[in-house]
């Protein structure tokens, strides 16, 4: 599987940056950055850019301090972070049950793939007027865009660790007297754990755009409701602030199942 | 009293994605007295493996039965170990987990199971690699640890897939003078199959040769030589001449292969 590939390749890089010692990439890549902020700071001052579009990096700090000081910042945040932990909670608990069917019962899977892939290929996105129309513009509808958002990735990725397990340990541990509750718990859960978590770090990134792109579209609170606030005001330092926020926040949840999946993945030979 | 008494057995393949069903094995009878060393020998295809596999309970039998000292056998049981061709070690779990893994499945009550995973470890000299993992390991290593595990719940039939079928041949020689050494310590009954003449006549008290379609036992052949064995008894008069008998069945064996091939 695609998906599968793209963490074997991201396990080499993060076990290279485990060993501190800023290498040639390392110092390639802050160097970009640097320039980036440098570069991003002088164009409006040049006149390379309006900087009514791009702010400045400057502008975005003194915004930042003002927006965690006086623009209820924090009452935002919970919103959508409650949003997130809901939906994304909901998908835990219905996904790995599901893939773990899924991936075990030939007939199952036979009878739920095609509907499944073809709601995993579309953007669930697009469901989002009908969730809003049935739900409301609540919490709730949110809740529900980052439930299905974040489902397929880990369904389809525990589909591939359960039926990725090698019949010849099967076939060993059953030569030792070995249950099916058995045969499930040593080999099959262990076996799939590292395409699990691969499913979870995936589901974060889109559990994440679900909660934002469902607050702009329709909402009343939350993150996305300010970006849709201050991008209408052309309040540029402000949103780019709230932006900033929700990418640190998907990015540290990412890097931390990430090592987690580097954790249990010790075993997989390179 | 024999140990192990096969009588008429037939197993049952049915071919992938069809209906069609042929036999593995057909009409095979066998018995294996306790503490014997017996090889299965027989070009691919005769239904070794799933011969030895059946004695294991991993495999249906369609006709006749399999009794292991008077009791039928319908499944895998704690009296019988197997060791696979292909190593299947847990990848996750390191040495000492794996020869663990098989105390853990048979709920072993016999001492502290962690005691007696590393006896078996010793045993196959392996003590200094007990937390490694099996990708650290070469060939050679790994199926040391899948003998160890197989040992360690004291089996009285110990059951060898092809063990070194996938190694070269010099660890093949080292790893089958090591067993030579572990069965000579408490000479449980043991099956083998290789498709290695040599190392079937160097192990065994008794050779079964085997034919094809559907898999048969062509002939038994007692090995008459003397124990403990060691490398050099490779070139005594003796072995050559049941290498010679050997060759002699196998040959005959892939001709007739041959002919049928041509024929189809």
């Amino acid at each position: 599987m695609a998906m599968v590939a793209t963490s074997a390749r991201d396990t080499g890089k993060s076990r290279a940056a485990r060993n501190w010692r800023p290498d040639r990439s390392t110092v390639i890549s802050m160097l970009s950055v640097a320039v980036f902020f440098i570069l991003w700071q002088l164009a409006p001052e040049m006149g390379w850019v309006n900087g009514r579009f791009t702010s400045q990096p400057t502008q975005v700090l003194v915004a930042a301090i003002d927006v965690i000081l006086n623009d209820d910042f924090f009452y935002h945040a919970r919103i959508s972070l409650a949003e997130f932990s809901l939906g994304f909670a909901l998908a835990l608990v219905v996904s790995i049950p599901l893939g773990v069917l899924l991936g075990t019962s030939r007939t199952a899977r036979h009878l739920i793939d095609p509907p499944l892939m073809a709601l995993y290929v579309a953007p669930t996105l697009v469901l989002l007027p009908i969730l809003v129309v049935s739900l409301g513009i609540g919490m709730a509808s949110k809740v529900a865009i980052v439930f299905l958002n974040a489902l397929f990735p880990i369904v389809v990725n525990t589909i591939a660790g359960m039926s990725e397990a090698d019949p010849k340990l099967i076939r060993a541990a059953r030569s030792f007297g070995a249950s099916k509750l058995d045969v499930f718990v040593r080999i099959l859960l262990p076996g799939s754990l590292p395409s699990i978590l691969t499913g979870i770090r995936l589901a974060v990134g889109r559990g994440v755009m679900g909660v934002v792109v469902g607050e702009l579209f329709v909402s009343q609170a939350g993150i996305g409701y300010q970006l849709n606030t201050y991008g209408s005001a052309m309040r540029i330092d402000r949103l780019l602030v709230y932006a900033l926020v929700v990418s640190v926040f998907g990015y540290l949840l990412t890097v931390s199942v990430r090592a987690l999946e580097n954790r249990v993945s010790t075993w997989r030979p390179e | 009293m024999a140990e192990i008494e096969i009588r008429n057995l037939g197993i049952d393949y049915r071919k992938p994605n069809s209906d069609e069903v042929f036999a593995a094995v057909d009409d095979i009878s066998l018995s294996i007295a306790a503490g014997e060393f017996v090889s299965i020998v027989g070009s691919s295809g005769c239904g070794k493996s799933t011969l030895l596999l059946s004695v294991a309970g991993l495999v249906k039998i369609a006709r006749g039965t399999i009794t292991i000292g008077g009791r039928p056998v319908s499944g895998p049981g704690p009296d019988r170990a197997v060791v696979f061709q292909d190593a299947s070690l847990l990848p996750w779990r390191t040495v000492l987990g794996n020869v663990r893994f098989g105390l853990e499945m048979q709920r072993w009550t016999g001492g502290d199971l962690t005691e007696r995973a590393m006896s078996m470890i010793k045993l196959v000299g392996l003590a200094r690699f007990a937390d490694y993992h099996p990708h650290q390991l070469s060939g050679g290593m790994r199926q040391r640890v899948n003998i160890a595990r197989a040992l360690a719940v004291d089996p009285q039939v110990l059951l060898m897939d092809e063990p070194f079928g996938a190694l070269d041949a010099q660890t093949r020689e080292i790893m089958g003078g090591e067993l030579l050494r572990i069965w000579e310590g408490d000479k449980k009954t043991a099956l083998f199959v290789t498709h290695d003449i040599d190392e079937a006549i160097f192990l065994s008290d008794k050779v079964v040769v085997m034919g094809r379609n559907p898999g048969h036992i062509k002939e038994v052949i007692a090995i008459d030589l003397p124990r403990p064995r060691t490398q050099e008894i490779l070139d005594t008069p003796q072995f050559t001449e049941y290498r010679r008998r050997l060759r002699a069945h196998l040959a005959a064996d892939m001709a007739g292969m041959h002919f049928m091939e041509e024929a189809a």
